[in-house]
Order: C-alpha cells, then structure tokens, then sequence
C-alpha cells in the first residue's frame, strides 16, 4: 500500500495583497486565506497516485486553527487523513524552526503508517524562501528532488520512484530510493474537481490536532521564535538574472564547444593567471 | 460519514444571497435538515449591489441582530436625491427627523464581508452550506421536483422543497418554466460601480457627516447617465465610498456607450469629482439589476419549488429596494416550505400559501403599484435627462437674479422649461409619471 504524506500551508492570498505606504508592511487584515497553490498541486499529484497505486495520503499543516479549511480542501480533493500541528509554541516559527517541528510529526507519523513519497509545494506564495521542503528532507536524512513537474514511476516491490524535475535549462529524470521527499511545481498534477459526496465529505470532516504536549513531545527550545535563528535585515527586489550563454555540441561538437567556451573565459581580464594557465 | 449514502435535506436553497441565507435561517431555526448550495468559493463571491441594507429586514430575521454585530458600514443619517446638470448640482436631501429613528433604516454595506456573515448566521441556525458547487438542474420525479443535479460528479442533493434563489440570472427558473423569457435588455439595468478607499475624516469633511455614525446613501439624476433612463448613486461606506451609475442594458446597446466610459463621465463630474479626489480603487464591479418588477415576475411557486429574490424581479427600482423584498420574501418562501412539511405536502397547491404570504406584505403591493414604471422609462426616456437639469436652472436663476425685475425672472425660467419641452407635454410627463407611481 502506498502511503504519501504532503505537508501544506495556509497563506494569504498574495494576489489581494496591499503595501502599507507608511510602514511598508504587508496588510494582511482583511486578505483572504488560501490553500498555497504549489501545494494544492502537490495534494492533487499525491491522490492521483493513491489512485493508481492504492493506499491513503495524509496532510499536515503548522498553523493557527483556521488553516483547517485549508486541509478541508485537502481532504476534498481525495486525501484521507489531515493533521493539525498549532500551539501558541509554534507561533512566530522561521523556516529553520518549521522544518524542525514538520519533520517530528513525519518521523512519527512514519512510525505507525510507513510513508512512500513526502510531498511539498516549491514554495510557499508569501515567503517563497523554498526552505521548508529541503530542510524536512535534510533532517529526515531523505533524499530530495526539488522542482519536481512529474512523476514518471513509483515502484513500491523494488522501491524506487522516477521524477521529473525542472531545472533553468532543461528537466532533470531521477531515479531514487523510497522513501525520498520532493518539493512540487504546478506541472505536478492538474487540481481534480471533487465529486459531491467528496465535497460533502470534507466539510464535515475535522482533522486531529496535535500541540506541543501531544501526542508527541519536542525540545521547547527549537520552537517558534525561540527557535529561529533568522533575522530579516532587509528586503527589497533582486538584480534581474542575466542569462548565460549557451554553446551547443550539436553545432560545434564537443571539442569545438569546450574550446568555445575555454577561449570565452581566458578571454576575460586575468581569468588565465586565476586558473593557471597560459593564454 | 458513508460517501455513498444518499445526499438527503428537508429543504435545499439555491444560492447564499441574502434571500437564500435568510430562508436556510428560518427555515432551520424550526428544525429542518437545510442545505443551501453556493456556486461562489465563499458566500457573497459572487454578490453585489449599489449600497445600503434596510434593518427592518435584517432585524426580521435575527431579532437579536445587534448581539451578532453584523458588519455593516456606516448608517444611512442623509438621503434622497441630487440632480446633476452639466456643471451644477441640485441636493433634495433628508436628514435628522424621521431618518434619525432607532434603529436607522438603513446601513450601507459591503457584500463580499455581509453575506459571508448572514451565511453564517444561516450556518449556526443548522444550515448546511455546499459552496463552489453550480445546481444545473432538478430531479423530477413524477413531474414533480424532487431536488437538484449539480455539476459535480454524483452530484444530485433530495430534498422534498427546492427555494430557487439564485439571483437576476435565473436560469433555473427559466429551466421549470417558471420564468417564461430570458432577462430582457429594456427592463434590466447594468449598474457598475467603483468603490473608493477615502480615509474616515476625509470623508466626513467632504460630504458634511458628524462621525463615522452618520453616512449617506444619494440617488443621483440628470447629467449622470448622457441622457440615457438611469441613475447614478454614492454610498459611504466608514473609510470607502461607492460611486455607481445604473443604466438599461437596451438603452446602453442602442447608443453603444460602454459602461465603464458612463462611470469614469460621471466620477468626473464637476460637482463628483473633488468628493472622491485622492481616493484609490480597492473595487471595480458590475452587476445586473432586473428593473422589470411586477411585469417581469416569473411564476412564483409550483410542485416542491419556492422563487424569491432578484430571481423573482423583487426589485423596486424607483426606491432602490430589492435587498429588503429578497430576504422578506426568503422568510415567507421558508414559512411556507416549514407548513408544507407540517402537512407533508409538497404540490403547487400547498405551497400556494407562499403567494398569501408575500401578498400580505410590502412586496406584492409595492411592485404591482409600481408595475408601469419600466414602461414609462421606456416611453419617456429623455425624462432622467430634462427635469433635473431643468431645476439646477430653475433654482439657480431663482437665486442669481439679482437686479432683474421679478415677472421676467419667471418669465425666463419657464422659457428655460419649454426650451427643453413643450408646456403641455411637460404637464403631460409630470401627469404620467404621478399616475406611474400612484400606480393607476
């Protein structure tokens, strides 16, 4: 039986998002929740799975109590099970902290349920630190392929799955062990439109809710702000990425590109004596 | 919960506006099993209007109303009506006196915020409400309606009484036959609006208000619509304002004027402009109004169906009441689908109470007194044009016309009259517009 675990958050919805003109903070009174795209589509590929394969998906979220409708919505799309990790502990948790907290819960989810495939969004719309997916993975000593856009092949006899992943210039084909983590782009999985009873379903549905007490215990110490070494200095827009250069071995073999590309760097002012070698 | 179990209700109400949450409210209150199916991601998605909420109609739902604070803008303290000529503005307005009862008779509001909160309110009655789902048809069992096909898989929903609610478009009306035409251009209105974030105090200072508890809600004439049958419209909302203008999509067609160039023409307005200067958009909508009233009703009942609202025409245009018929008429539909139930008695006949009841109140009155006002629009279409632009010159001469004997200040201000209408036509227009709302 297959067994996939998403981990998801509720967020504002950025698209409605204002700029206070004084503070320069986000307002965020008023600003609709929602269920933060990239991990809708993570839920949406995790079913679509459960479907071919058999077995259940389970959702977790940290959040405040009003991110149940988010798992609601979860649950709507065809997934079984839904957690809620949410304590006054955990408020105010960074990236470092968050993944901590996600992958206790995973750990011991795992225990009782042996999970196949952990699923995250890339990232989520209001920070779009793309950390949290890695750092679960990387505390959980998981293998993780980020910037996933398919899943070609999920073998539970031999144990091994075959993603797809996006990179800038073309997609990557991975074969790795089980379990392993993947973070999701949108390409993951078209978003089902639920049949009534599934709606139906999942609006009477209440998810289990676990708190820093139980039923699993953490060190106090690593959570919420206590536990977040980051420090937001500034913020502000990024230098806009200038594309490299591509030389092709289709047009000049590999020789003629590697020369291209040797001539192209020696070519620069003190690049040669950098590396070593004569010009 | 089984998913397989058949999806069973006592009643099922399309579309959580306020009619069709006011239904689900009364109608669970008694104890009936209530669904009531939303096509919108949230209640009140989908739902707009002008401007203001009347209280006598909230309160009839909720007597406790002020407990639940509903989130309403600012109380309507001045109304009536402006009439704009190209660069002049004549205000008729009421305030203090009859306006300033307890309760107010009116809030401004907005409807994204208020009818997520009345949907609520239907919810902790015991309503069950199924959003972001479309009913796209009924199930039928011996002719009779039975419940309603949604456009999800296995999407059918039972129910024993169907309350159609489901706005001006109201094509499932017009499914059962209810309705016997799709809405028409000459008798519904296009209303677009823009709401304008204006700080508080800006606001009070502008428009003459004490404090954030007094607000106005102005009907607003002449040089707003270029000369087309329509209106235009100002709410205030605590820190927004609401400007729209309203015109018949026929007489919009006819003259080929798009919507928003009548909406910016007016926001510029002389006399409208520096009242919304500085403000910046938060909300730019449109939404159709059925101004056909009484003439357009569709039939209002048949075997296990109740129609009320916008879906019905409940809409008296001349005193921008429609809001008020819908959840009125939500009350009396669920009265009667609770008496039907008490009689396990589901036919037209039975529900034909429903017709008694609306027929008791303001609705059937109002609407039937007013049953020619979209036909003597239609055949006086200059008359939102002439009159108020005729006062603003009137007025203005009366009051300037300094040093100039008396006998030719009347003299020219009835010259400035027949310049725009013969005499005896203007009598004519005035005479048919009484007999219109006197409704002979």
């Amino acid at each position: 039986m297959f067994h996939a675990l998403v981990s998801i958050k509720q967020v504002p919805d950025t698209t409605n998002i204002r700029i206070d003109p004084e503070t320069n903070n986000l307002i965020r009174q008023g600003v609709p929740t929602i269920l933060n795209p990239y991990d809708a589509h993570a839920v949406a590929a995790a079913v679509e799975w459960k479907r071919k394969l058999g077995g259940k998906v389970t959702i977790i979220t940290m959040g405040p109590p009003a991110a149940v409708t988010s798992l609601r919505e979860c649950i709507e799309m065809g997934a079984d099970r839904a957690i809620l990790i949410s304590a006054r502990q955990f408020a105010g948790a960074d990236t470092w902290a968050t993944s901590y907290v996600l992958s206790e819960v995973v750990k011991a989810v795992h225990e009782k349920d042996p999970i196949d495939l952990l699923f995250f969004g890339k990232q989520a719309i209001d920070g779009d630190t793309a950390q949290v997916g890695p750092g679960v993975a990387v505390r959980l000593d998981l293998p993780v392929v980020s910037y996933a856009v398919k899943i070609r092949e999920v073998n539970l006899e031999e144990r091994y799955v075959i993603i797809e992943r996006k990179t800038e210039s073309r997609n990557e084909v991975i074969k790795t062990s089980l379990p392993t983590a993947l973070t999701c782009e949108k390409d993951i999985a078209e978003i089902p439109y639920a049949s009534l009873p599934d709606l139906v379903y999942s609006l009477r549905y209440e998810p289990e809710v676990w708190n820093a007490e139980s039923p699993i215990t953490f060190d106090p110490a690593l959570l919420g702000l206590k536990g977040s070494p980051t420090t937001v200095f500034k913020t502000g827009t990024p230098e806009k990425h200038i594309a490299g250069e591509v030389i092709k071995t289709e047009e000049l073999g590999v020789d003629g590109a590697v020369k291209a590309a040797l001539d192209k760097i020696l070519g620069v002012e003190g690049m040669a004596s950098i590396l070593g070698v004569q010009k | 919960m089984d998913k397989n179990q058949k999806l069973e209700f006592d009643v099922i109400v399309v579309g959580a506006g306020l009619s069709g949450s006011a239904a689900a409210a009364i109608a669970a209150r008694s104890g009936l099993k209530v669904a009531i199916v939303e096509r919108g991601q949230n209640p009140g998605s989908k739902n707009y209007f002008g401007g203001a909420l009347y209280t006598h109609s909230l309160l009839e739902i909720y007597p406790d109303l002020w407990d639940r604070k509903p989130p309403l803008e600012r109380p309507v303290t001045e109304t009536g009506f402006w009439f704009l000529s190209k660069d002049g503005l004549v205000k008729a307005t009421v305030q203090g006196g009859k306006v300033n009862s307890n309760p107010i008779d009116a809030y401004v509001a907005l409807r994204a915020k208020f009818d997520a909160w009345w949907a609520e309110q239907a919810q902790k009655e015991g309503a069950f409400i199924i959003p972001k789902t479309l009913v796209v048809d009924f199930i039928r069992e011996n002719g009779k309606v039975v419940g309603v096909k949604t456009d999800r898989d296995q999407g059918d929903i039972y129910a024993p009484v169907v309350i159609i609610t489901e706005g001006v478009n109201n094509l499932l009306t017009q499914k059962l036959g209810l309705a016997k035409h799709d809405i028409k251009g000459d008798s519904a209105a296009l209303a677009v609006k823009q709401l304008i974030s204006i700080p508080a105090a800006t606001i009070n200072a502008r428009f003459g208000l004490t404090d954030n508890d007094h607000g106005l809600a102005m009907s607003v004439m002449g040089d707003v619509s270029m000369g087309l049958p329509g209106l235009g419209f100002i709410y205030t909302g605590v820190d927004c304002v609401s400007v729209g203008v309203g015109v018949t999509l026929e007489a919009l067609r006819e003259a080929g004027i798009k919507p928003y160039e009548l909406l910016q023409r007016y926001m510029n307005h002389p006399m409208i402009a520096p009242l919304i200067a500085g403000g910046r958009l938060m909300e730019y909508g449109a939404h159709i109004i059925p101004e056909g009233g009484w003439k357009d009703m569709p039939q209002l009942y048949t075997d296990g169906v109740l129609v009320a609202g916008d879906a019905a025409s409940m809409v008296n245009a001349l005193h921008w009441e429609g809001t008020n018929m819908a959840i009125v008429a939500g009350k009396c539909a669920a009265e009667t689908a609770i008496e039907a139930h008490q009689k396990k008695d589901f036919s037209a006949k039975s529900l034909s109470s429903y017709r008694t009841r609306l027929d008791k109140r303001f609705i059937m009155t109002d609407l039937h007194q007013y049953r020619n006002l979209s036909h003597f629009l239609k055949t006086h279409p200059d008359f939102m044009a002439i009159y108020p632009t005729f006062i603003n010159d009137a007025l203005g001469m009366f009051f300037t016309g300094f040093g100039k004997p008396k006998g030719q200040l009347y003299k020219d201000i009835l010259r400035s009259l027949t310049d725009r209408r013969p005499l005896l036509k203007a009598v004519g227009d005035i005479v048919a517009f009484g007999r219109t709302i006197i409704g002979i």
